[in-house]
């Protein structure tokens, strides 16, 4: 082997760049694929927190009434999304709430009905807790503990309080308390902050 | 010239990097709780260490020595990129399951030590098999692990449930330090009974 100071750099920037455009390319070629599969999960949730099922589990199916029923307007960062019924009258809202979990932080909607009187439903769009435990979150048995809680008996903002106490109204995740605890935090701040930018004008 | 059927064993069984190198118990500590989480970490395991075995094995009589593990920590995070976007682009099912395990992958010593022990010396086809043996003693040992601690922990398989409900969740099993009892017991067992066959076969050479 070649003992030369400057053959090693070479080499070395030759195989990064070899390697650096092979990714780029990968990346390249299916952006449009992740960016498409993306986009198919985040409409299957909204779809979820409406408690929409489309006829189909299929892409295109859920594509198609996504397209029909949702539309977004902006709020704060992101988007808040808007469920219109057949006649195109206003039957919820879905708003982005997030903030720190466990091990790092929690996204997630929240869908509220029209008067903002209930929550319809809730899913999570990124979470890196636990999985077994605290990811346990995502699934169905949790969330389907949101579907139809009242809003207007809360005080103080405190919209999720988790049994055994007073007033509780959703089950947390055994063993699992801290996540649980940064969900409800999350879902009553950010919530209630939509609320009142929103619900009382 | 190794013969294949010779380098699975070593990579399996004989060699087999968890339990007999020790090496690569971090991630298997961190995602056996579940079995599902265990077999796809495996094999993207086996995909990386194959692979990146096999082209560090290719350029091998060109890489300069000093520079060698600079070239070997970025093929590996290539191919594990590649793992990332293709489970991205065609199972966004599977890369939601994954999620952060499949960076973990990166950090993963056994597939580091397969191209400095095995792929610097010997042609391509070969460290390439040689990579995916060591994958399948890491996949093997990891079900092991995860079937236990699934079973007692959830008392589900592969999150199918077959323990009724009368069964009371371990909670110990899911959490970590279950891992480095099941693990300790694994090694314990295997080592064992690889110490008893080493002397049964000197015993024979003696006769």
């Amino acid at each position: 082997m070649k003992k030369s100071f400057i053959f090693p750099i070479i080499f070395m920037v030759l195989i990064t760049a070899i390697f650096t455009f092979v990714l780029a390319f990968l990346n390249q070629s299916t952006a449009e694929r992740v960016a498409l599969n993306q986009e198919i999960e985040l409409s299957r949730k909204i779809l979820y927190i409406f408690d929409i099922k489309p006829p189909s589990e299929k892409p295109e199916d859920v594509l198609k009434v996504f397209d029909e029923k949702i539309s977004s307007m902006p709020y704060e960062d992101g988007l808040v999304y808007v469920y219109h019924g057949d006649e195109g009258q206003v039957l919820g809202y879905a708003v982005p709430v997030s903030g720190p979990g466990l091990w790092g932080s929690v996204e997630a909607y929240v869908g509220i009905s029209h008067d903002y009187s209930t929550i319809l439903g809730i899913d999570f769009i990124r979470h890196s807790e636990t999985p077994g435990l605290g990811g346990r979150i995502s699934e169905d048995d949790f969330k389907e503990q949101f579907r139809g809680l009242d809003l207007t008996k809360a005080s103080d903002g405190n919209y999720i309080i988790y049994r055994p106490a007073p007033g509780g109204n959703v089950d947390a995740i055994a063993g699992a308390t801290l996540t649980s605890k940064s969900v409800s935090n999350i879902i009553n701040e950010d919530l209630h902050r939509f609320l009142k930018e929103r619900g009382n004008s | 010239m190794d013969s294949p059927k010779k380098i699975f064993k070593m990579g399996v069984i004989k060699d087999n990097p968890v339990i007999v190198q020790i090496i690569g118990i971090c991630s298997a500590l961190a995602v056996t709780n579940l079995m599902m989480n265990s077999l796809i970490m495996g094999v993207g395991l086996m995909f990386v260490t194959g692979l990146s075995s096999f082209t560090v094995s290719l350029i091998r009589n060109y890489t300069p020595k000093h520079i060698r593990m600079m070239v070997q920590v970025l093929i590996i995070a290539a191919y594990v990129i590649i793992v990332d976007i293709f489970l991205q682009a065609y199972m966004p099912e599977m890369s939601k399951a994954l999620g952060p395990y499949v960076g973990l992958i990166i950090t993963n010593c056994i597939i580091m030590g397969r191209a400095e022990a095995y792929a610097q010396q010997n042609p391509p086809i070969l460290s390439f098999l040689d990579g995916v043996a060591s994958g399948l003693g890491y996949t093997i040992v990891l079900l092991m692990i995860a079937f236990v601690r699934e079973l007692f922990g959830f008392g589900t398989i592969f999150g199918i449930k077959v323990l009724g409900d009368w069964w009371t969740p371990w909670t110990i099993m899911i959490m970590p330090p279950a891992a480095f009892f099941l693990l300790a017991i694994i090694i314990w067992v295997s080592n064992t009974i690889q110490e008893k066959n080493k002397d049964v076969k000197k015993g024979e050479v003696a006769k």
